[in-house]
């Protein structure tokens, strides 16, 4: 009995045993348990992970410290230059590891390689990535091709390799060179090059050396803190007659003093400055462009591939205009970009002509000859022709009339509920100057009560006097309706027909610019719009009258 | 007593023999399984229509209509375009583009596949099934295979063949891209068997256009010549489908019974295959083409310089234009999203949406006849066959060109303007514009470049067109999915 209880006892104690000794054995097997949410890795950790590759950019990132930030996250773009990429780059500057190097270049060459923003390449333009590198330059991409292989090319310094490489912290670009910040200021740029030789002396003559040469975080004009010089090769000048600076300046410093902001050299230098870094993308992204002359633009466009300054229609004449070169333009100067004409160009004296404009001649209409001066077409918000601006909810309507110039007119509903509380329309282009501004409609009324006081207003200057579509023209003679601001603007001249002197404007640069209906008091649909006529102050302000196939008629 | 017993005994066998067979069924209950299909003809002949099923998938004609018209310079963009659109608009085409999906196209494959593997058994089991019946579906199958992969190969280059049906999770292969060559004698096979087989005609109009004839055959067979350059073959496709007199020009004196004929109703004599869209099955188009968050309209350069426009003439007007292809006062894309043309132009409603996608036209058996011609010396026929287009069309003089009928490569030129006018959104643009721009090693590039340049903001232009001088950049890039699940694929060389 008392030896079956002890078997029993053993038996137990074994089978305690067995079972501690398997809890210790399965205590000791490690569960395996996933601390971390994800296992993407972040900058620094993806250069861990394939040292074959990036090990000398994981090193200079030790030196110079920035393995922590770039550990942690944030949204970052890196180019990152491969080892042979900076060997390649070690050789060059004579040095034989990065370790010789000195901490704030290395410091730099990083920062100049960092972006604070997520970029991938479907970003990417044929000019400046949209955010400065954490160095404080732009970086410039440009896919280019090269016996038949296409690369995207940053800095036009390296060829991207791999692209998009997602990480927790950014993304990431492997490039094959390593990026150099531009070591030259646009002055320097310009003086250094042999190309430039009678320009160089011009911005010397002018002080606009000087402008151009200062770091854009030392600039304390914020405004010319980048700037883009648009320089004129020596034999460009050779070709418009002018063989040496001194005869550049014979042609134009009427003062005799260059640096005096008055006097023609010195204009002719400012007219070639832009505000802004300008690559050739952002120059053909907008119709024109700030020079340094107060109030003179230049203006731009891309005729095919072809960008093209100041080629313009003045009063119905075309003027060429000069060519950018894409070869020699598009250099990063520290503080701007460096462009080259292939062509002379100069601010030119434009005396203010009338701008007598009928609305609807714009090409959307005209491009339908089943509609263009034979029936009515209603414009939707979805199709608006591209110089009108309407914010909505009503549209505009093309409509046919008789006596109205050119035989149409353009309805545009306005004021109030169901209707745009404004519309906005780009002008043709006009010469700076002083002008008087007429709004020829045809007087028509909505409903009895129906009213619609609008105040006009030009590039956001209003004009000072309000118009009312709904008004009929007083009577008289031609100059006592002047003088209260009213004339007869067809031919033959018809009372309900009216155009409403709404003011005097300064225009402040040739270029187009933007005519706005603000809505008052009122609300109607009828409102007729004809033409809008820009008259300089000293021309006459009556004549020409216009008959319905848009001809003029003079006293 | 004994016999009850024995009666018990058996009711008790009886009712767990049968009640065990039942309990011990997997079959499912509310499908039909391969062992018990495949029996009879009529199931063959389901099968083959499911083929054609799929082609309407939305997808599929959604990704037709992108692959040949966006990389083209016919359609812009609005402010309801996608992301991956306007990617592909841009030439900034990534592996993770949706539209490089080409999963739409592989499922019809299977379905082929799955007729061309099982079809035959058919004819164990159905008496009735005459060879001849067979071989007739059969070459459906094949015919749609190959065209199929015909896109493929014009839009992915290089791509994987899948000749086998996947018919269980077992027989889920990996396998590596062929070759372009590979992937067109594939096709070849496949239209060859084809054109042995089909039918002239299954006696009814709407299954003549909506199915495959032999004269289908021919058709995709001659585009397939043309894009391989093989000048005569083309040709004699071209004249089997034009000496067999069943087909014709619409004619196009009415503006409004033209483009009803044609393009609303469908299926009319100058059709050779269309995407049959019906009431009950809508095209995509009506959210991509026509409502107000349409996601393209017409470029606005399209009437000037495509069509033409005649200024003091209205009525004096390429049907093909305002009315045709589109609508000149908005962009509205016509083709798909008018319900009427001529002198009233109403729209089609959300629910008038089956606009049928025209993969061929006797028109284009014509111009790619031309086209052919133009390379073996007969020059003066292929101008020829261009007028006759043109006639038909009311094409104005303003977009008549010259060309001198001993230069094949002028004469090119005059057909991809002529096919832009022409087949306009019907999802030939870009392809029109690859194969006769990488002719003789990309002769004409510049073509191409100015085509793919035309619409792309100006701050682009220059990266657009360099990435297009890199010729690898003319096909797509495989899904980055697809590279997942498939180790033996690579991707192709541009996008690596």
């Amino acid at each position: 009995m008392k030896r079956d209880v002890i078997l029993k006892n053993i038996f137990i104690g074994a089978n305690l045993v067995f079972i501690v000794l398997f809890l210790i054995w399965m205590g000791c097997k490690k569960v395996p348990i996933v601390y971390t949410t994800s296992d993407v890795v972040n900058i620094t950790g993806y250069l861990d992970e394939h040292p074959d590759t990036f090990s000398e950019f994981r090193e200079i990132l030790k030196i110079t410290g920035d393995e922590g930030f770039l550990g942690a996250y944030g949204t970052y773009t890196l180019f990152l230059p491969t080892n042979d990429a900076i060997n390649a780059y070690l050789q060059k500057i004579g040095k034989s590891s990065v370790n010789d190097i000195n901490i704030d270049t290395l410091k730099a060459l990083v920062r100049f390689h960092l972006l604070m923003d997520t970029l991938y390449t479907t970003s990417f333009t044929d000019g400046k990535l949209p955010v400065l590198n954490m160095y404080g330059q732009y970086l410039t991409t440009l896919a280019v091709n090269e016996n038949g292989i296409t690369h995207i090319q940053v800095n036009r310094q390296a060829y991207i390799i791999q692209s998009n490489i997602r990480v927790g912290n950014g993304v990431i670009h492997v490039i094959d060179h390593v990026l150099e910040p531009a070591k030259y200021t646009l002055a320097q740029l310009i003086e250094n090059n042999p190309r430039y030789s009678i320009f160089t002396q011009a911005l010397k003559a002018t002080g606009y050396y000087d402008t151009l040469n200062i770091l854009p975080s030392q600039n304390p004009d914020t405004l010319e803190s980048w700037l883009t010089v648009i320089a004129e090769s020596d034999s460009v000048l050779q070709a418009a007659g002018f063989s040496s600076f001194d005869a550049l300046k014979a042609r134009y410093d009427n003062l005799g003093n260059p640096m005096d902001p008055n006097d023609s050299l010195h204009v002719f230098v400012a007219y070639h400055i832009l505000y802004g870094a300008l690559y050739l993308a952002d120059i053909v992204s907008s119709s024109s462009h700030h020079t340094l002359v107060p109030d003179e633009v230049i203006t731009s466009k891309l005729v095919g591939q072809t960008v093209l300054i100041n080629d313009d229609v003045f009063n119905g004449v075309h003027e060429p205009g000069v060519v950018l070169d894409r070869s020699f333009g598009d250099i990063s100067a520290t503080n701007g970009v460096l462009q080259d004409a292939m062509g002379h160009f100069t601010v030119k004296v434009r005396t203010p002509f009338p701008v007598y404009w009928d609305v609807c001649r714009f090409p959307e209409i005209m491009n339908l000859p089943q509609y263009y001066q034979k029936q009515n077409y209603s414009f939707t918000l979805n199709n608006m022709p591209s110089f009108i601006n309407d914010p909505g909810p009503s549209g505009v309507n093309y409509k046919v009339g008789t006596t109205f110039v050119y035989g149409d007119y353009l309805e545009i509903p306005l004021g109030g509920p169901g209707r745009s509380p404004w519309i906005e329309f780009k002008t043709p282009l006009i010469v700076k100057g002083k002008y008087k501004v007429w709004i020829c409609y045809r007087t028509a009324k909505g409903c009895g009560s129906c009213t619609n006081v609008n105040q006009i207003s030009i590039d956001g200057v209003p004009l000072q006097r309000t118009m009312n579509f709904t008004t009929y023209m007083p009577t008289g003679t031609d100059a006592q309706m002047e003088a209260q601001g009213w004339k007869y603007y067809t031919y033959p001249p018809s009372a309900n027909w009216a155009s409403q002197l709404v003011g005097t404007i300064d225009i402040k640069t040739t270029d187009v610019h933007v005519i706005r209906f603000t809505t008052l008091q009122g609300t109607q649909n009828t409102n007729w719009l004809d033409m809008i006529e820009f008259i300089p102050v000293d021309m006459d302000q009556i004549y020409p009258r216009f008959d319905q196939q848009g001809n003029p008629h003079y006293q | 007593m004994k016999h009850i017993l024995f009666i018990l005994l058996l009711f008790i066998l009886i009712a767990g023999f049968t009640s065990c067979k039942k309990w011990l069924d997997v079959k499912p209950q509310d499908g039909i399984i391969r062992n018990n299909y495949w029996k009879t003809k009529e199931q063959l002949q389901a099968a083959v229509i499911g083929i054609y099923a799929s082609l309407l998938d939305n997808s599929l004609v959604q990704d037709l209509f992108v692959w040949g018209e966006l990389r083209g310079d016919m359609v812009v963009s609005t402010q309801f375009t996608s992301n991956d659109e306007i990617n592909i608009m841009q030439d900034n085409i990534l592996p993770s583009n949706s539209y490089t999906d080409w999963s739409p196209i592989y499922r019809t494959i299977n379905y082929c596949n799955t007729v061309i593997d099982f079809g035959p058994s058919v004819l164990q089991n159905d008496p009735t099934l005459t060879e001849d019946q067979l071989n007739a579906y059969l070459a459906e199958a094949y015919a749609i295979r190959g065209l199929m992969y015909f896109y493929l190969l014009r839009t992915f280059g290089e791509v994987p063949l899948q000749l086998k049906a996947t018919s269980s999770d077992s027989l889920i292969q990996r396998i590596p891209k062929s070759t372009q060559q590979e992937v067109y004698n594939q096709v070849m096979n496949d239209l060859h068997i084809a054109q042995i087989y089909a039918p002239y005609t299954y006696g009814d109009r709407n299954e003549d256009k909506g199915r495959i004839t032999r004269y289908t055959v021919f058709a995709i067979e001659a585009d397939t010549y043309l894009w391989m350059d093989q000048y005569d073959s083309c040709i004699a496709m071209c004249d089997s489908i034009i000496n067999s007199q069943r087909f014709g020009l619409v004619d196009g004196t009415n503006q409004a019974e033209w483009f009803n004929t044609l393009y609303y109703q469908g299926n009319s004599v100058e059709s050779i295959f269309e995407f049959q869209f019906d009431q009950q099955k809508l095209n995509p188009f009506y959210n991509l083409l026509i409502s107000g968050t349409r996601h393209f309209v017409a470029a606005p350069t399209v009437m000037d310089e495509v069509f033409g426009i005649d200024m003091t003439d209205p009525n004096n007007k390429d049907i093909r234009g305002d009315g045709g292809s589109v609508n000149a006062i908005d962009g509205t894309i016509w083709k798909y999203a008018g319900a009427t043309s001529g002198s009233t132009m109403i729209m089609r409603t959300s629910d008038q949406s089956y606009a049928h996608w025209f993969v061929y036209r006797y028109a284009d058996i014509l111009l790619m006849k031309a086209e052919a011609l133009a390379w073996v010396g007969r020059g003066q026929e292929a101008l020829d066959l261009i007028n006759m287009i043109r006639t038909r069309a009311h094409a104005l003089d303003y977009t008549a060109e010259s060309p001198d009928p001993n230069s094949p490569e002028d004469i090119s030129t005059y057909i991809l303007d002529e096919r832009a006018r022409e087949f306009a959104y019907e999802g030939k643009r870009w392809f029109d514009i690859l194969r006769i721009c990488k002719r003789n090693n990309y002769e004409l590039i510049n073509l191409l470049l100015n085509a793919v340049t035309k619409n792309v903001p100006g701050y682009l232009q220059q990266t657009v067109m360099n990435k297009y001088k890199d010729v690898r950049s003319h096909y797509l890039p495989i899904n980055q999915n697809e590279l997942l699940v498939d180790p033996n694929l690579k991707q192709n060389p541009f996008y690596q």
